[in-house]
């Protein structure tokens, strides 16, 4: 599949005087396990829903592996979809769903969901009802997973989930990706669960875009600078400042670069992907930058 | 999708032939002995010339069964209220609609295969047990006035279910939540039958108003459906709707206590009569086919506007 699994351009919804989502230009290339990180309210579910054709923007327009997302059968074919709170017919077993899937679909691999779910032990002839989170979670999975679609997209799955059975589903979830070759969006508040799993971070707050990248350049591009307390003016051009922390003596900095830092006084650190979300989640402000874009940097409110 | 709609549905399938299954043997015995009652009175009273007051005497006894036809006036309603407005409102309240529409069947197709298996077991469901009714009435419909059972027989039962899970999939795709959906299908489904039956029905076709003596005349046109009842004065002049007993000659004023009967007798003597205003038992076909059309276009109507409503809205 050449076609990017995601693109968008402007994309907005607006519910009532709210918007929801606004301005979102995502291009996410094809092949990739896509981490969707932000907090509660900031527009993952809203962005998941457009992509998969449940909502109808209000603004801009999505391309879904080459396809706009209108419902139409041939789009649908491609994807898979695992929608909040994992929606399952409650009175029905895994079994039935999986029969009903091979009536709902032209392409049905019913023989690799009933396997997938025997590896993992939850029983196919029970209501799944009576399943626990973890099992129901695995169902939606597997159903998903059966209509072997392009492009995966999982609202939220892991979050009611308690540690154990969340490490199960994404170990799942990584071996069908390893088999299949299937392109995943998955959306989270919690973010060291999907460090281990994606290669590419898109990254939302108060309804907009603030980064999507693959995770090895945001990791590349961004440093921890550590140094004697001093003005942000005072910060060298071609660095981009995303969160600051300044005491009596420190200034401590993240900071997004292209290039080497060249001012002798920081003390450099690498970070992990959690420090960088949680840097941008802390300055909404930020906007989204594509990396490597913008040159200047921003002054930003300092904490005392 | 034909194979979503059954396996979600078929318990209520099964329970639905159940109930039609039980009714069905009940009204056969009752219905095949009360023909056969009605037959033989018949012939019975045909030989001694006195079959006047057969329909008021016929049946006395079987009031249970008689509640138990006049309760089938309900099932369109159970239609609407247990297979039309939990439809859409179901999957809405669960979620599930998300699943159903994300895997490779268009909205356009599950809504399709919803409403239409719906509507379809609203009308066969309807259709036999209004024909059920129909025939189960036969003895009924002869001797007493086949308006009286306007509601559970005829063709009316049909575009009533219809009307039913129509109106009830219409609230249902609004409030997207099964409880208030029942309670609001059941208010409006109850508010219209009964606003229709009331005050448009009477109007369907203008009724007749004729005169008649007022001896040999107490229950009017045989089979018609009477709507209202006047005093003709020996003038022409009409009395009523209230009984007014000064306008009554003397003599009849002081006649011996003796009921309605004396009365009559009285008045009829000194030139009283009865106006009927009636809508004629011939009329019975017509106005079930109005109605029907009625609560028909109306399904139409709300069908039409579900699916718009749903496949013009966010999941």
């Amino acid at each position: 599949m050449t076609a990017p699994s995601v693109e968008t351009s402007g994309l907005g919804k607006q519910y009532g005087q709210l918007w929801a989502l606004q301005d979102c230009s995502l291009h996410v290339p094809p092949g990739r396990v896509t981490a969707l990180l932000g907090p509660n309210g900031a527009g993952k579910t809203t962005l998941l829903r457009l992509l998969v054709g449940l909502a109808a923007p209000s603004a801009g327009s999505a391309q879904v592996l080459g396809r706009p997302p209108d419902g139409s059968e041939e789009f649908l074919a491609d994807i898979g979809y695992l929608a909040q709170d994992v929606p399952l017919y409650r009175r029905l077993s895994a079994a039935d769903h999986i029969g009903l899937g091979a009536h709902l679909n032209k392409r049905w691999d019913a023989e690799g969901a009933r396997d997938r779910l025997s590896r993992l032990h939850v029983p196919t002839d029970r209501p799944v009802a009576t399943l626990s989170g973890g099992q129901r979670a695995q169902v939606a999975l597997g159903l998903a997973l059966a209509k072997q679609p392009g492009l995966l997209l999982l609202d939220e799955p892991v979050a009611a989930l308690d540690p154990l059975a969340r490490r199960e589903f994404l170990l799942a979830l990584s071996e069908a990706v390893t088999d299949g070759g299937v392109s995943v969006i998955l959306s989270s508040h919690l973010v060291h669960d999907l460090e281990r799993v994606c290669d590419h971070v898109i990254l939302m707050s108060a309804s907009r875009v603030q980064l999507c990248a693959d995770i090895d350049d945001v990791l590349a591009s961004h440093r921890m600078l550590l140094g004697p307390r001093r003005s942000l003016d005072a910060v060298e051009p071609g660095l981009t400042v995303i969160s600051a922390t300044q005491t009596q003596r420190q200034t401590r900095l993240l900071v997004r670069t292209d290039g080497p830092v060249l001012d002798p006084l920081w003390e450099q650190a690498e970070v992990g992907l959690e420090d960088v979300i949680l840097a941008y989640m802390g300055n909404e402000s930020a906007g989204i930058v594509p990396v490597s874009a913008e040159r200047t940097h921003r002054h930003l409110e300092v904490a005392p | 999708m034909n194979h979503l709609v059954w396996r979600l549905h078929r318990n209520q399938v099964y329970l639905a032939v159940a109930a039609l299954a039980a009714l069905t043997v009940i009204l056969l015995i009752t219905g095949i002995t009360m023909a056969d009652d009605y037959r033989t009175a018949l012939a019975n009273c045909a030989a001694t010339q006195s079959c006047g007051d057969l329909g008021g005497v016929l049946f006395r006894g079987d009031g249970a069964i008689m509640d138990l036809v006049d309760f089938t006036l309900v099932v369109p309603l159970l239609f609407g209220l247990f297979w039309g407005a939990p439809l859409l409102a179901k999957e809405f309240e669960d979620g599930t609609h998300n699943l159903a529409w994300t895997q490779g069947v268009s909205r356009w197709r599950w809504i399709r295969a919803n409403i239409g298996w719906s509507l379809l077991a609203a009308a066969v469901w309807g259709a036999a047990l209004a024909a059920l009714v129909s025939w189960w009435r036969y003895p009924e419909n002869a001797l007493n006035s086949r308006f009286d059972a306007f509601d559970v027989q005829g063709i009316v039962p049909v575009a009533y279910a219809l009307f039913a899970v129509a109106l009830g999939i219409a609230v249902g795709s609004v409030i997207r939540r099964v409880l208030p959906s029942l309670a609001v299908t059941l208010a409006i489904f109850v508010a219209l039958r009964v606003a229709i039956g009331v005050y448009l029905r009477p109007h369907y076709m203008a009724p007749i108003t004729k005169v008649f003596p007022l001896l040999g005349h107490d229950s009017g046109p045989s089979g018609a459906w009477m709507l209202s009842q006047g005093l003709l004065g020996p003038t022409g002049k009409s009395l009523g709707p209230g009984i007014d007993f000064s306008q009554f000659p003397a003599a009849c004023q002081t006649a011996p206590p003796g009921g309605k009967g004396l009365l009559s007798q009285c008045l009829a003597s000194h030139g009283f009569r009865q106006t009927f205003t009636y809508q004629p038992a011939s009329r019975f076909w017509a106005f079930q086919g109005i109605e029907a059309t009625i609560f028909v276009v109306l399904a139409a109507a709300l069908v039409g506007f579900a699916v718009w409503w749903v496949l013009g809205r966010d999941a």
